[in-house]
């Protein structure tokens, strides 16, 4: 079975950050080796069905505050968590919902799952990495990826 | 014109509601939806010329919801806003008698061609 790959994710990534987060093509999300470190916030949607795995979306605190005010329209202190919950939930299911559109008829998206993490572990039981993309926005690091389910990779 | 706007994100409501006024269709009413089962709601007591919804969401999905009001004789002009755009969705949704289908990431240039022609 085919599966996403990391140019796949720049080209949909590209497109998100044209449309909402970088219109005037000044800022551009620039892939590098950067990822965030913890205290990081988490934003996942999950596909079952045909194909089954995680696209996971992963932000330093700073870029998910950066993200969600751009969205919005606000200053980055104006930005509360529910502001933040509800931005970054929205740009993985954009992401998600495009990375579905490469995956075979029959796949669902779930309603986007957004966690804070400040530290331990951030786990995905019985999945594998697919492909990754990662690096910074405004000096802040970014990283999102692709998780397939071991019985259906 | 009064356009329905349901979709479970706010940021997302109002980034339609922003791209809507830089497409030229700023004048306009707007009601907002926060679930699918508001969106039907809404979509029968405010009685919108157009509804704008995304598909996966909370109580009914947006194709739950295009499925009951025409099921209920309701017959109004309606579109989906949505991150997925697959073949198959956009089958569905023609099917169920949606208008059109605007994927996310979507710009104001996407609203203009496929918004001009009903609003005007």
């Amino acid at each position: 079975m085919t599966s996403p790959t990391t140019d796949d994710l720049q080209a949909i990534t590209e497109q998100v950050w044209l449309s909402y987060l970088d219109p005037e093509g000044t800022n551009p999300f620039l892939p590098s080796e950067q990822a965030p470190t913890m205290p990081c916030v988490i934003a996942a949607v999950s596909v079952t069905g045909a194909w089954e795995g995680h696209v996971v979306m992963s932000f330093s605190t700073e870029a998910s505050k950066k993200a969600s005010s751009a969205l919005l329209g606000m200053e980055d202190e104006e930005v509360t968590t529910d502001d933040i919950a509800d931005a970054v939930g929205e740009l993985v299911n954009v992401i998600g919902g495009n990375v579905k559109s490469l995956l075979p008829d029959g796949s669902l998206l779930s309603l986007p799952h957004v966690a804070t993490i400040d530290e331990g572990v951030n786990k995905w039981p019985a999945a594998v990495e697919v492909c990754r993309l990662q690096g910074s926005w405004q000096n802040e690091p970014i990283a999102i990826s692709v998780w397939t389910s071991k019985s259906t990779g | 014109m009064k356009i329905l706007i349901a979709d479970d994100s706010r940021v997302m409501r109002q980034i339609v509601t922003r791209t809507l006024r830089q497409a030229g269709f700023g004048g306009h009413e707007l009601v907002e939806a926060a679930d699918g089962r508001q969106a039907h709601d809404l979509a029968i007591s405010e009685k919108p010329d157009l509804v704008l919804s995304d598909w996966n969401m909370p109580e009914m999905t947006g194709i739950e919801v295009l499925r009951a009001l025409r099921a209920g004789g309701v017959d109004v002009p309606f579109g989906f806003v949505t991150s997925e755009g697959t073949d198959e969705m956009r089958q569905m949704a023609e099917q169920a008698g949606a208008l059109f289908l605007i994927t996310k990431p979507f710009t104001a240039d996407n609203f203009t061609d496929v918004l001009g022609p009903i609003l005007g």
